[in-house]
């Protein structure tokens, strides 16, 4: 038997034991993102269209999967969505700016051997698909961070109904401050694991120090780790702002309609 | 940051963030000052002209362009600073393993010809060193300004976990011991203490999610390696590690391993964290409620962290899946070349981050138990 089929008929059973019904949604979840991964990529080898773009679109559709279809849809996961969107447009205005600048995109010298049997000149813009890496790998903590904020500031406007707007805010930053720490260390154990084979390889080549900082693999992915904690960390303020808005106007308007009531 | 400080700011935080400044300006200072320090040539480049550009179709019918540019450049270091060099690039418009210069830019370059008249020479790379550190700070900042304290206990808890790493990597790699397992053993243990007491200090929370993830790590890395055996790793594709001349399934657990460590460690210290919370808020509460408000935590938690995994890990994927197809690989070829790691390691942590549900809800209830019969 195949050992991913193996690995992935474990994680189905575990999660159906431990979560139920909500276990077989997040493992259908994980299905359709990777659907929506593979779809991403063939929509890219087209040269025509703007890899960003692709990018977004594919951001929010993976935001409405986590936030839609493992939750629910209401106010909650809406402006968890919203918040979602903004992050990550400026998000990726930064890091477009950042891998033009830095010269980070495509493969380094290190993977010339990998890449000896293939065309290079393939027509993509490898400097755009390199900022939607990032982007993509940093999409489901953002979504995660943006969630956990809307449910905590949920509860707080249940029990405190007449909380001020910028009460509302502040407990929104206390909550984002509290996972910031579990989320910027999730991923970054999950970069190291990820990273390990060439950082071993980068010491049995004995690289100098200023080689390894150099290198356009280094380079690229201190800059995908810097990045993923700039929008960890991004998220929460706007997060906690959009959902104060938003429930305020919820909360003047319930008062409105009661007022009329009387 | 500066504007923040007033009158009602303890010194220490003051001085902290005239530390945080200092360090900033200087090092910012450095990384554009530093060609000194480095032995390969560096020079600057201070005029680019398109020499030549051409369409070029490849043997899969891909379109692109190739350029060709004169690039002069002054060399910054060594004996020739100061004078002036000619380099000629050669790039693609889509950049897959070439680069366009702009001024600006500085290189790593060497030298080739050297007359009277001028210096020739060739570019081995780019200097990336000062947009990498820029970067940096942009993410030490957003995080001080967002997590103040806490965002200043992540960083610390970075570096020093990365300085661990490669501490222990030296020590792998470079002496006569030899068992990466033990070696990650021991790393994931430290991750885990200094991981943990970093972000929620010494207390019972603390003590019950380090047991909760140390049993749910070592569990999973059990499940997994006996599923591979099991297996015989039927479909794990460890292509895109033939870089390396060490055994790669080592490597390759080593890193889901450490890969799946902060996840578990997520479900860990949210769980016990609540828990304690509620027992905080009442004393009298049955163990039963405990039980199910863990384990409804849980639930919450292990869908999205499951995710972030796989994106994590697909991520980096896409670039060499895009060359493959755009080389006439067929889909699944290029999925299991390019995936078949990712996706396992992925899955993995999903099962590790399941595994540590339970065992981190009875953990904490453990621990909330004994500290209840002490009062």
């Amino acid at each position: 038997m195949n050992t991913l089929t193996l690995l992935s008929i474990i994680l189905f059973v575990l999660m159906i034991l431990i979560g139920g019904n909500r276990g077989v949604r997040s493992f259908i979840s994980l299905f359709i993102n990777f659907g929506i991964l593979m779809l991403t990529v063939i929509l890219m080898l087209d040269s025509d269209v703007n890899p960003m773009i692709i990018t977004i679109v594919s951001c929010a559709v993976i935001s409405c999967i986590n936030l839609f279809f493992i939750n629910d849809v209401n106010r909650k996961t809406g402006t968890a969505f919203l918040s979602t969107i903004v992050t990550i447009v400026i998000l990726l205005l930064f890091i477009d700016f950042v891998s033009s600048v830095s010269m980070t995109q495509g493969f380094g010298e290190e993977q010339s051997d990998a890449l000896a049997p293939f065309s290079l000149f393939v027509g993509v813009d490898f400097a755009k698909i390199g900022a939607s890496v990032v982007i993509i790998s940093t999409i489901g903590a953002i979504t995660e961070v943006a969630i956990s904020i809307t449910s905590s500031m949920g509860e707080t406007l249940k029990h405190h109904p007449a909380i001020s707007r910028k009460e509302l805010f502040l407990s929104g930053m206390r909550i984002g401050k509290d996972i910031l720490g579990t989320d910027t260390n999730t991923l970054f154990f999950a970069f190291f694991g990820g990273y390990l084979a060439l950082l071993i390889w980068f010491k049995d080549l004995h690289y100098t120090l200023g080689e390894i900082v150099n290198s356009r693999i280094f380079g690229s992915e201190m800059i995908t780790i810097f990045c993923a904690g700039i929008g960890v960390a991004l998220i929460i303020p706007i997060t906690s702002w959009i959902n104060a808005y938003f429930s305020m106007k919820a909360r003047e308007k319930q008062q409105n309609v009661k007022q009329e009531d009387i | 940051m500066n504007v923040k400080i007033n009158k009602k700011m303890p010194i220490t935080q003051v001085s902290l963030y005239a530390i945080i400044v200092i360090c900033f300006v200087s090092s910012v200072l450095f990384v554009h000052n530093n060609s000194s320090f480095y032995k390969r040539t560096v020079a600057k480049v201070i005029n680019t002209e398109l020499q030549d550009k051409q369409q070029v179709t490849d043997m899969n019918n891909n379109k692109d362009q190739l350029f060709t540019q004169r690039i002069t450049a002054e060399i910054k270091n060594g004996k020739d600073k100061g004078k002036f060099v000619q380099l000629t690039n050669e790039y693609s418009s889509s950049g897959v393993y070439d680069q366009e210069y702009v001024v600006g830019n500085e290189l790593f370059i060497s030298i080739d010809k050297r007359s009277e008249q001028k210096i020739t020479g060739s570019i081995i790379d780019a200097k990336r060193d000062k947009y990498i550190l820029l970067v940096g700070w942009v993410f030490i900042f957003t995080l001080l300004l967002v997590g103040k304290k806490r965002g200043f206990l992540s960083l610390i808890s970075l570096v020093v976990n990365a300085a661990l790493l490669s501490i222990a990597l030296d020590v792998y790699v470079h002496q006569s011991y030899k068992s990466l397992v033990l070696i990650c053993g021991i790393l994931v243990i430290l991750f885990t203490v200094i991981s943990l007491l970093l972000l929620n200090g010494l207390n019972e929370m603390t003590y019950a999610a380090i047991t909760a993830t140390l049993l749910g790590i070592f569990l999973t890395l059990a499940v997994t390696y006996m599923a591979i055996k099991f297996t015989t790793g039927n479909g794990l594709r460890y292509e895109e590690m033939q870089f390396l001349t060490r055994p790669y399934e080592l490597v390759f657990m080593a890193g889901l391993l450490i890969g799946s460590l902060g996840a578990v460690m997520d479900v860990a210290i949210t769980i016990s964290s609540s828990i304690f919370g509620l027992y905080e808020k009442n004393h009298d509460i049955s163990l039963h409620a405990l039980k199910k408000s863990g384990m409804d935590i849980g639930k919450d938690l292990m869908g999205a962290l499951t995710n972030i995994l796989f994106f994590v890990y697909a991520a980096g994927s896409i670039p060499s899946m895009i060359l493959y197809l755009k080389n006439a690989s067929s889909l699944n070829v290029t999925i299991s070349m390019n995936l078949s790691l990712e996706i396992a390691r992925a899955v993995a942590g999903g099962i590790g981050i399941i595994l540590t549900i339970p065992i981190a809800v009875y953990t904490s209830i453990y621990f909330v138990h004994k500290k209840r019969k002490r009062i």
